[in-house]
């Protein structure tokens, strides 16, 4: 399949601080892939890289086979960009931003798309983005992407300040545009249930790399939690455990529960169990959404 | 673009020039009154026993208010929340989106100034010899340079992302504007003259520098 998106071995440091060291992934053609990721884990970091305002110490990223340093400009006509917070024009009013906007996107530009979208929000034309709520700020700056109908939306944290509402005005009408023309779309956001929503793929980060790139239906139907009692009072969850990389962050309960995140089917970690020798009452499995998903596989802190 | 300067300015500019034009029309109130007291001759015998910029010497740092004031409304926009990454991700070559914004401070500065010329010349041609009313414009005419100048070095600063460097562009800024305001004495500058319009010119390649730092991500 073809990738809209590419970053290649990628490393960016703040002064001394590594952010992270030859990341690498893509993007395919089509999808909508979320970048989750802790707090400081460089998901902001990823998306100034990709959109050009960010110069990354060594690698390069590529949008659409170009150089994102180097792009033609004439190739952003296909990038839409929401920065962090939806940040637009705040001088401009919702006319004056449509007129500004659709001289730059001549034969693309779907006037009646934003429109639309202005028809559900409870403001006069004239009124400026600045007086405007964090939600309807979203809408104007959504509205603005779909007038644009790039073939890749780049979106930075877009539920930032909305109310369960607006981001699920935000979240259907995304996915049903992407979903409808084909479009390519790469986010992040803090409110997991959202990307649940939206997101086909997802590529979750930890300090300095990516920790998993996948479907995810991969995550939904494969990740389990699992618990039992141990029947001794431990203090530390037992060595072979924790060394093995097939267990995400297993951790001991004050009341003596051992709780461990794993890819494997229950039969296999019982198996592992017994040959680690770690006597154990039942052993349960928990289904997961994308949230807890999330915290089994960067834990907690 | 313009259309996008223009909506951001348009009140500011309204604002600057019936500042800057009012202000010229005071000082110009000031010059007919002392006609009328005084008689026009005792008026040209003053200045020129006193060889000095009179009536137009309080206007010397008008112009260069007026051109940061421009700048600050222009650009501090810009940089609120980053807006600045919306412009530079327009379809657009971003050294010709750069020149686009700047070309229309200047010429709006322009617009302001030439009317501001044009009242001082219309008012004292009428009272005047055209060497006295000459001088007093080509004294003024640093300041108004300065103008400019003030407005390129203010958008340097303000679209720069570092504190540290912007306070740094500031003092540079201080240090390039006081070579405007060196000398008010008739005639003082028209060797210099221009230089001065050749560095007024190269100012103009200063907020490109912020802008470049801007999109390798330097704060």
């Amino acid at each position: 399949m073809e990738n809209v998106i590419e970053c290649i071995n990628l490393t960016h440091y703040y002064g001394k601080r590594k952010i992270y060291e030859n990341l690498s992934f893509s993007v395919p053609k089509g999808r909508i892939l979320g970048l989750l990721g802790k707090n400081g884990t460089g998901k902001t970091t990823t998306i100034n890289l990709l959109s050009g305002y960010l110069q990354p110490r060594s690698g390069e990223c590529r949008i659409f086979g170009q150089n994102v340093q180097t792009m033609d400009p004439a190739l952003r006509k296909q990038i839409g960009l929401l920065i962090e917070n939806h940040v637009q024009y705040q001088f401009m009013n919702i006319e004056q931003i449509e007129r500004f906007y659709a001289r730059f996107y001549p034969g693309q530009w779907r006037k009646e798309a934003y429109y639309e979208l202005m028809k559900k929000l409870k403001v006069a034309p004239g009124q400026r983005i600045s007086r405007m709520s964090n939600g309807q700020r979203s809408q104007v700056a959504l509205g603005l992407l779909l007038a644009q109908n790039p073939e890749l939306l780049i979106l930075d944290d877009f539920s930032v300040g909305l109310d369960p509402g607006y981001r699920r005005l935000f979240v259907e009408y995304l996915r049903d545009w992407a979903h409808s023309e084909g479009k390519t779309v790469f986010l992040t956001s803090h409110i997991i249930q959202d990307l649940e929503r939206l997101v086909d793929d997802c590529i979750i980060m930890d300090y300095g790399s990516i920790l998993m790139q996948c479907p995810l239906n991969h995550i939904n139907d494969g990740f389990h939690r699992f618990h039992c009692q141990l029947p001794e009072r431990l203090s530390d969850v037992p060595a072979p455990l924790l060394n093995d990389k097939q267990f995400y962050h297993p951790a001991l309960s004050l009341t003596g529960e051992l709780e461990l995140y794993s890819f494997l089917e229950k039969d296999e970690v019982e198996h592992r169990l017994q040959a680690m020798n770690i006597p154990h009452g039942p052993l349960s499995i928990d289904n997961l959404d994308l949230e807890d998903a999330f915290i089994g596989l960067t834990g907690k802190y | 673009m313009f259309y996008k300067e223009w909506i951001k300015t348009r009140w500011a500019l309204l604002f600057i020039l019936i500042v800057t034009c009012g202000y010229v029309g005071y000082e110009l109130l000031n010059f007919l009154r002392a006609i009328g007291a005084m008689g026009g001759a005792h008026i040209w015998i003053a200045m020129i026993t006193k060889d000095e910029p009179m009536f137009v010497r309080h206007l010397q740092y008008l112009p260069m208010v007026a051109g940061i004031a421009l700048a600050c409304v222009q650009f501090f926009p810009e940089m609120y929340h980053k807006c600045l990454k919306l412009t530079l991700h327009l379809p657009c070559s971003h050294l010709r989106m750069m020149f686009q914004m700047l070309g229309f401070g200047l010429c709006a500065l322009l617009v302001c100034f030439g009317l501001n010329y044009l009242i001082l010349w219309l008012t004292m041609r009428s009272s005047l010899a055209p060497e006295l009313y000459g001088k007093m414009l080509l004294v003024a005419l640093p300041w108004y340079l300065a103008g400019f100048a003030a407005y390129l070095l203010s958008a340097w600063i303000i679209l720069e992302g570092s504190w540290a460097r912007r306070i740094f562009n500031l003092v540079v800024m201080f240090l390039c504007l006081k070579v405007f305001y060196l000398s008010s004495f008739p005639d003082a500058y028209v060797p210099f003259l221009p230089c001065l319009i050749v560095f007024v010119l190269a100012c103009v390649l200063l907020p490109w520098i912020s802008i470049d730092r801007f999109k390798k991500g330097i704060e």
